[in-house]
């Protein structure tokens, strides 16, 4: 603080406010972790600090070059001594029209077997949202409410699992 | 501090009752709680939900009798006489003076501008129940309907009664008893079943360890069939045939020629749908010991049947399967049975009763106070990142994966480190979160719309908590979406205590001692919150051209699940993933599916 005679009255006054205003903050964050403390409501701070410290290190350590880093890759062994083609090899019959397929080409089949997929999709008239909703490649976890978990109950409640975001179901707010 | 503090205490509800100093307990045993419940005609709230102070009437200014300064931060009024006196360490104190200069019995103290006891004789802060009792129901007569703030006349104190969920049911807890098969059940076992063959090989590693062939762009299903196929309560569930094919089927109106003959289709010649047979499936195939990868084709075509507008050879998200699944297993279950359809207690089929829990949504109008409550299930929790922390965070992750030395360096001071962490997410989950301008709230009290503060927290919590991270960005403004790397720490123990709907209650109202939200005094309270690790869905790569990885935890080691190659990892490479799911189960559930399982 700085010499409180080279400021002026008003300087000093408002000094002397901010100093109270201070005092009195400082009390409560005392007087708030005093009960905490005493009635044992304090988070086990030490054991999370420690899981902390373990993540550090492991991130260390992974990065490191000179550890051995993770198999990866298609071209290991697994723990049972097996090794496996890139392309899944297991040849089985297609429950849908019963023909051999191999288990890596599976669901290309089966898309076009049951008419799915988009190619088979774009030659039935559907609405604009669903074209919409089939240009998210692999992205959908979209447009969730940031607070409210609502959107998978109501997904759950009405069955079918529309894109999330648009149903938005708790019941207090009109949709913003 | 902590820990001693801690020994011989009796917890109630998680929270220590402090032993009263010799003071207090005299005073109270002099006057009972009839001074402290006086009080309540003082206590001044101010909305919304705010602190309590202590005002004989609404404009008094409490002033020090001893030194007449009003500006004092701690002003104490004497319980008994009503003087106000301060307290300024290491000056004077005008409230110690007053308790030794006073006939014994002036020693209890109340802080004016905090509401909180105080023992001038010991210069200490001191509880009581009765006191705090009194301060929690002046705070939250507010939040109730047909009651002003300030005048109301507080009967004894009672359990505030909030809306409560219908059906929760109080489990009576039952302690874990160890479970063997008599004779009798030995036999039956015997001569109806066959041993499962297993190799030398693979007699060391657990069962249910099998890879699953990718079927095309298929890693999204892979990787979350391996996490429910080693989810504790599911496996068990499956395993122990309480989903059986051929009941199912006749209840599903299979014929019975189709059934003889192992098909699936109904009198018409419609194949029946079923995700958790399909399942069933695959738990049996999995547990089997047999350890070539096996291909879950039957289930992606029942899923595809299920979720008709994500069947597309396309790269999915893991937890829209997720989600997708679970209502699967949902739908055809409930359709079977006459059960109750709410999801909340669980009831209504496996998936719930898994996964299903209780979150609390409580929304303040700022202006009066009145909070309405609602409740809501949940099948997992989805969590926002942390926004960018500016200059921290660009430190914190130079290179994808690589931190910066200054890091383990930042691990004194948690809140600066830039790391994200699960806990900083549920920490926001769960904090007030103010509503914009434009969401304004119909308060029923103020009878306006008003602004308002929400706030979540968890009523109930599943006996499998799946955290969810929302890593995907959609933009549909910009049209575009990105996806997240940034790396988020995950705990392998985690206690969701502090995210409970009773210790955000109590928070708010300033950590008194009372029963919130009709808790019982429980001491396995404390237990049920504690949670393990098992489960890890990780992506790595971009939006639309990545790859899924689950890391399982069995018999406490880490096996890395690659769609059809499994194999063993050290932990420090699950703590430094890129965790995208993260699936956590009761700890008490736990221990037991952590042995070394024996062999016949």
């Amino acid at each position: 603080m700085s010499n409180e005679d080279n400021l002026s009255p008003h300087a000093q006054l408002s000094s002397h406010f901010f100093g109270d205003l201070l005092d009195s903050i400082i009390v409560d964050v005392a007087s708030e972790c005093h009960r905490i403390a005493r009635l044992g409501l304090d988070r086990n701070l030490e054991e999370e600090e420690e899981e902390m410290r373990l993540s550090a290190q492991a991130r260390l350590r992974v990065a490191d070059p000179s550890n051995s880093s993770e198999a990866n890759g298609k071209y290991i062994v697994d723990i049972f001594g097996q090794s496996h083609p890139s392309v899944a090899s297991e040849i089985f019959e297609c429950m849908n029209c019963s023909r051999s397929v191999m288990a890596g080409k599976f669901a290309p089949h089966l898309e076009k077997c049951m008419g799915k997929g988009r190619k088979a999709r774009l030659k039935v008239t559907r609405s604009s949202t669903a074209a919409q909703n089939r240009n998210s490649r692999g992205s959908p976890a979209s447009a969730y409410p940031p607070y409210s978990n609502s959107t998978s109950t109501s997904r759950l409640s009405n069955g079918s699992s529309s894109v999330a975001g648009e149903e938005y179901s708790n019941g207090v707010f009109e949709d913003p | 501090m902590s820990s001693a503090a801690k020994i011989g205490h009796h917890r109630i509800n998680g929270q220590i009752l402090p032993q009263p100093c010799p003071h207090l307990a005299e005073f109270r045993s002099r006057n009972g709680s009839k001074p402290f419940r006086a009080l309540q005609e003082c206590l001044r709230v101010k909305p919304p939900g705010g602190r309590a102070a202590i005002r004989r009437d609404p404009d008094e200014v409490p002033r020090c009798a001893s030194c007449g300064d009003a500006a004092r931060p701690r002003l104490y009024a004497c319980v008994a006489c009503a003087a106000v006196s301060c307290h300024t360490p290491p000056g004077p104190s005008h409230a110690a003076a007053h308790a030794a200069l006073m006939p014994p019995g002036h020693e209890i103290a109340v802080d004016v501008d905090r509401a909180e006891l105080f023992c001038c004789a010991c210069r200490d802060q001191v509880y009581d129940r009765d006191f705090d009792a009194a301060v929690v129901l002046a705070q939250t007569s507010a939040s109730k309907l047909g009651s002003n703030s300030s005048s109301s006349s507080p009967s004894s104190p009672s359990v505030i009664r909030f809306q409560h969920p219908e059906n929760l049911r109080k489990r009576r807890r039952v302690d874990y008893r160890p479970w063997a098969p008599d004779l009798k059940e030995r036999t039956l076992v015997v001569n109806g079943s066959v041993p499962l063959e297993s190799s030398e090989l693979s007699s060391d590693l657990p069962r249910g360890l099998r890879g699953l062939n990718n079927l095309g762009n298929t890693c999204f299903m892979n990787s979350v069939l391996q996490a429910l196929l080693h989810t504790p309560p599911l496996r068990n569930y499956f395993l122990s045939d309480r989903h059986n094919r051929y009941f199912c089927q006749e209840r599903n109106g299979v014929s019975n020629t189709n059934r003889r003959n192992g098909a699936n289709s109904d009198a018409n010649g419609k194949i029946r749908n079923c995700l958790a047979c399909d399942m069933d499936d695959i738990y049996s195939a999995v547990f089997s010991g047999e350890r070539t990868p096996y291909s879950p084709a039957k289930f992606l075509f029942s899923w595809w049947q299920h979720a008709a507008n994500l069947a597309s050879y396309e790269q999915q998200d893991a937890h829209e399967f997720f989600i997708s699944m679970l209502d699967g297993i949902h739908e055809k279950v409930d359709k079977d049975r006459r059960k109750p359809q709410n999801p909340g207690n669980g009831d209504c089929c496996i998936a719930h009763r898994v996964f299903s829990g209780i979150l609390r949504s409580d929304v303040m109008c700022m202006a009066c106070g009145f909070t309405s409550t609602t409740y809501d299930p949940c099948i997992d929790i989805s969590l926002d990142l942390e926004p960018n922390q500016g200059g921290y965070a660009k430190m914190a992750s130079t290179k994808s994966g690589h931190p910066c030395n200054g890091e383990a360096d930042c691990l004194s001071s948690r809140q600066n480190c830039g790391t994200s962490t699960l806990t900083g997410c549920l920490d926001r989950f769960t904090r007030p979160e103010r509503l914009g301008s434009d969401q304004k709230f119909f308060c029923q009290q103020c009878q306006v719309r008003q602004e308002s503060l929400k706030q979540m927290s968890i009523r109930k919590l599943p006996l499998v908590s799946c955290f969810h991270i929302k890593r995907f960005e959609h933009s549909s403004v910009r049209k575009m979406s990105r996806k997240v790397d940034r790396y988020l720490q995950f705990p392998i123990s985690l206690d969701m205590a502090p995210y409970l709907s009773s210790s955000i209650l109590r928070s708010r109202f300033g950590n008194r001692i009372f029963p919130f939200d009709g808790v019982e005094p429980d001491a396995s309270n404390d237990l049920s919150s504690e949670f393990e690790l098992f489960a890890v869905v990780t992506h790595t790569g971009k939006l639309d051209a990545g790859h899924y990885v689950t890391y399982l935890r069995l018999c406490n080691q880490w096996y890395k699940c690659d769609d059809a190659w499994i194999t063993q990892v050290n932990e420090n490479i699950v703590r430094a993933a890129q965790g995208y799911m993260m699936f956590y189960v009761q700890k008490m559930l736990y221990y037991k599916a952590s042995e070394k399982q024996v062999a016949g």
